[in-house]
């Protein structure tokens, strides 16, 4: 009994064997039939696999593959071949491929097949490329159960490659695409993105609020000046073409020292070349008046920029309100400067201020104890603000403004700076000049200094004022003061998150959510044999990866938008002369070119006006005045 | 102060500093009256004057002249490197100034100092600045009046060759703004707005001249029918050098020019 038992499973396997030699021949004489299509397709599939791309950029082959079988099949229906041979022509042209191969004419065979055999290799090496993806994904396929991660590993390596490679190329990585979209850098890799091989920013992102958390030395500066960039250069395009207000971007780095300093340089050459014709640096090279604030706004902005105490201090805090209330809108206007402001706290001057307005000529008497402790006050700190709000200016006078703070040196000064230039910017948006703007407000490392102003209630006064704002960390503590509002900040990014390396990425990374997959245990039969029998489940794991986060190289950065990630490795802005932009057409508008290097990065139209018709009438001759006093020129 | 002093101080003034020789054909006397004046200018300190380089004496006011001219302008001695350039924009100046339309049509020259220091009061823009403009008055239908009354011209002059895309982003720049020099940013380029220059001069060494022409063949038509090339007139370059005929060559301190 046993010997037969034994007899029937040796006969088993025998057949078993015998199925898979089958198997395997008949798949090998498939492949030899097929020949042009198989090297074909094994030439795609190892060079997706070098280069870390996905299946669909074979598809996308292929498919640019098929006009010229369409231009095949029409050249022999020119030739007057009947339509059945047409329409079986890849047949006889296999057949051909394989006489010549008899005949020794190898590169004729080549060439007969060709036409068809190019996009149905490209194909089918997709679809190889595809089933190999798919089976370490879900831990099918592999040699040994190590095989998912190390293959994980070496796609991440050559993908970062392929993508250092492409935005080393000169001009593969434009500013702008044609239709606007703002072009971060080359992708590494997409999780439920589109898989482009240009990770890309459509402009009303960067209209929106955005996040970006990386440590220092990761490249959050480039990838800060490239978004900046695009911005400024797209929106003078839209202006240009008259469908857009004039861009205004205002960085306010609140780390300050040296560092700022540099990279406030940096930001006035990148986007000059952008387009932006000024770039102010406050407070070093230019200056923004407080006091082109309305009286009741200046009031209130300079009563927040002292630093109160609670409990009885709220007594002086009001009386330090109220006498700062009758400075600023003292019959005859309000202060111009901080010189002015502080003569009027003065009770004499209050007192001859306000001599014969009933009402506030009863409060003097009571205030008049106090005015010269505020008095001292606000000396001692217009006296650390320096001059850098003591005007003249505004934020019109400037495409660009980079408010330098020094949050690290001197903390109060910084706070209470803050505040005055997002009352001031508030302020402008709202109407204070007669020129509309699309303002993008970047802050970095704003929580340093919003003690006084919390970056939640900076964020929503943006979002109501339609400012776009742009908060940028260097780790998920330094975003705000306490978790709700890290969360509040995070969650409200509706323009999306860039993660740079952080050593904790987890909180942003499950913002992104999870998505599902199949994970698949197989026996085990002995290293490294696996047997034919496993179990697969669907599960989640979460869309970014904390492990790729932590490793990211300097220059990469994840971009996280509606529950997808897209790897990018960013293409450095340098300021030298830049490719000039297409021409792009909006709709009802002129032709738009925008960039350029240098004085020439300006917005045109056809005439090379900003939005101003061809002139029709000719100039009028100038020659005489100019033969008369240059000599006559030969013509 | 006689009405030839106030003109001579206020060219000087305008114009950084001024040679001897174009001093005097400015107000129409001598070189030895110009040196006259010039003696005067200093005694009452409101002028400078040295040998800077070849050629004639230059002359260039000081505090004390700008001041009593009115003019918030620094007051610096001519830099050795922007000699060339600064004699050969007087010399287009002159030579504009010179024709028989200039003076009827009321035209006037706006020099670079003065828009420099208008351009100052705003924030840094690192805009290029023109070697000059020239105004046309709108002036009716009246005797004098010239054809392209109301226009502004750009003026450049330019000694040394710059790259073609150089030359032709400038031209761009000029000939695509519509704000005037020290305008808020927002008003440099205003979409439906008139260009402020009509055209651009381009007043050129036999060197740089190939240049502009080329840098002008690459503009849109509409553009390059407003750029004009001239040759710089006789007397431009700084005299006993070579080359200092008008556009012949450039001369090693022309490499500052514009």
């Amino acid at each position: 009994m046993i010997g037969r038992y034994a007899g029937l499973l040796a006969l088993r396997g025998v057949i078993r064997l015998l199925g898979r030699l089958l198997r395997a021949a008949v798949l090998v004489l498939l492949l030899i039939a097929a020949l042009p299509v198989t090297l074909a397709a094994a030439y795609a599939a190892t060079l997706a696999w070098f280069l870390g791309w996905p299946p669909r950029q074979l598809y996308r082959a292929a498919a640019w593959c098929l006009p010229m079988l369409a231009a095949w099949l029409a050249a022999l229906a020119a030739a007057g071949q009947p339509w059945p041979r047409v329409a079986g022509a890849p047949y006889f042209a296999w057949l051909a491929m394989w006489h010549e191969v008899q005949a020794g004419r190898y590169l004729l065979a080549a060439v007969t097949i060709a036409p068809a055999a190019i996009p149905l290799g490209l194909l089918a090496g997709g679809l190889a490329w595809a089933w190999r993806i798919y089976s370490l994904e879900t831990g099918s396929g592999g040699l040994t159960p190590s095989a998912p991660a190390a293959f994980d590993r070496r796609q991440w390596r050559h993908q970062v490659r392929t993508a250092r490679g492409r935005i080393a190329a000169p001009g593969a990585v434009p500013l702008l695409l044609p239709n606007g979209s703002i072009v971060a850098g080359a992708t590494i890799r997409a999780v439920r993105h589109p898989a482009r091989a240009l990770a890309v920013i459509p402009y009303p992102r960067v209209r929106s609020h955005q996040v970006v958390i990386g440590t220092t030395g990761t490249g959050k500066t480039t990838l800060l000046l490239r978004l900046w960039a695009g911005f400024i250069r797209r929106g003078l395009q839209l202006h240009a073409a008259g469908a857009g207000s004039r861009p205004l971007l205002v960085v306010v780095d609140c780390k300050g020292g040296a560092d700022s300093r540099r990279i406030a340089d940096r930001a006035r050459r990148v986007l000059r070349e952008a387009g932006a014709a000024a770039t102010a640096i406050w407070p070093d090279e230019a200056t923004l008046s407080l006091w082109a604030l309305p009286p009741h706004q200046l009031t209130s902005t300079l009563v927040d920029m002292i630093e109160h105490g609670t409990g009885s201090a709220a007594y002086y805090q009001d009386v330090l309100a109220e006498v700062v209330r009758l400075a600023v809108a003292a019959p005859g206007g309000p202060p111009a400067s901080a010189a002015d402001f502080l003569g009027r706290l003065d009770a004499g001057w209050l007192a001859a201020a306000y001599a014969g307005v009933p009402g506030e000529a009863g409060l003097l008497p009571a205030a008049a104890r106090h005015v010269s402790d505020v008095a001292l006050r606000f000396r001692t700190l217009l006296r650390r603000l320096g001059g850098g709000l003591d005007g003249p200016g505004g934020f019109g006078d400037a495409d660009a403004w980079y408010c330098i703070l020094e949050g690290t040196a001197e903390i109060a000064v910084a706070e209470a700076q803050a505040r005055a230039l997002v009352d001031l910017l508030a302020w402008y948006a709202t109407g204070g000049s007669a020129a509309r703007r699309e303002i993008l407000l970047a802050v970095d490392e704003f929580s340093a200094v919003s003690r006084r102003l919390p970056i939640w209630q900076l964020y929503e006064r943006a979002r109501s004022l339609g400012l776009a704002v742009q908060v940028s960390a260097q780790s998920w503590q330094g975003l705000a003061a306490d978790e709700d509002e890290r969360y509040r900040v995070a969650s409200t990014a509706d323009g999306g998150i860039w993660l740079l390396r952080t050593p904790y990425p987890e909180p942003v990374a499950a913002l992104a959510g999870s998505r599902r997959v199949v994970d698949t245990t197989r026996r085990l039969l002995g290293v490294p044999l696996w047997a034919h029998e496993g179990l697969s489940r669907a599960g989640g794991t979460p869309v970014v990866d904390a492990e790729i986060i932590r490793a990211l190289a300097v220059g990469q950065a994840a971009y996280i938008y509606r529950g997808g990630v897209t790897y990018v490795q960013v293409k450095r802005l340098v300021a030298g002369p830049a490719e000039l932009a297409r021409p792009v057409r909006l709709a009802g508008a002129p032709a738009v070119r925008v960039g350029g290097g240098g004085a020439g990065a300006v917005a045109l139209d056809a005439t090379g006006i900003p939005g101003v018709r061809p002139r029709t009438d000719p100039l009028p001759d100038v020659s005489p005045v100019l033969d008369e006093a240059f000599g006559a020129e030969d013509r | 102060m006689s009405e030839r002093d106030i003109t001579g101080l206020l060219f000087a003034a305008e114009m950084y500093g001024v040679q001897l020789d174009q001093l005097a054909a400015r107000l129409g006397i001598s070189e030895t009256g110009a040196r006259a004046i010039v003696a005067r200018w200093r005694q009452q300190g409101y002028a400078e004057s040295a040998r800077l380089g070849p050629g004639r004496a230059w002359v260039w006011l000081t505090r004390a002249g700008l001041a009593a001219c009115g003019l918030p302008y620094q007051p610096v001695a001519p830099a050795l490197s922007r000699l060339a350039h600064l004699r050969a924009v007087t010399a287009v100046r002159l030579a504009l100034e010179s024709t028989a339309s200039y003076a009827p049509a009321g035209a006037y020259w706006r020099s670079e100092r003065r828009l420099r220091a208008r351009a100052a009061r705003r924030v840094p823009a690192r805009e290029h600045l023109p070697d000059g403009e020239v105004h046309w008055p709108d002036a009716g239908p009246q005797p004098g009046s010239v054809g392209w009354a109301g226009e502004c011209w750009a003026i450049e002059a330019e000694l040394t060759r710059k790259t073609i895309r150089r030359t032709a982003a400038i031209m761009t720049e000029i000939l695509t703004r519509t704000g005037d020099y020290g305008c808020p940013a927002v008003e440099v380029r205003v979409p439906g707005r008139p260009p402020r220059h009509t055209r651009v001069l381009y007043v050129c060494s036999a060197a740089a001249r190939p240049v502009a022409l080329r840098a002008r063949g690459t503009l849109g038509g509409s553009l390059a029918s407003r750029v004009e090339v001239r040759r710089l007139p006789p007397g431009a370059g700084l005299a006993g050098l070579a080359g200092s005929a008008p556009g012949t060559a450039s001369s090693p301190a022309g490499a500052a020019g514009s």
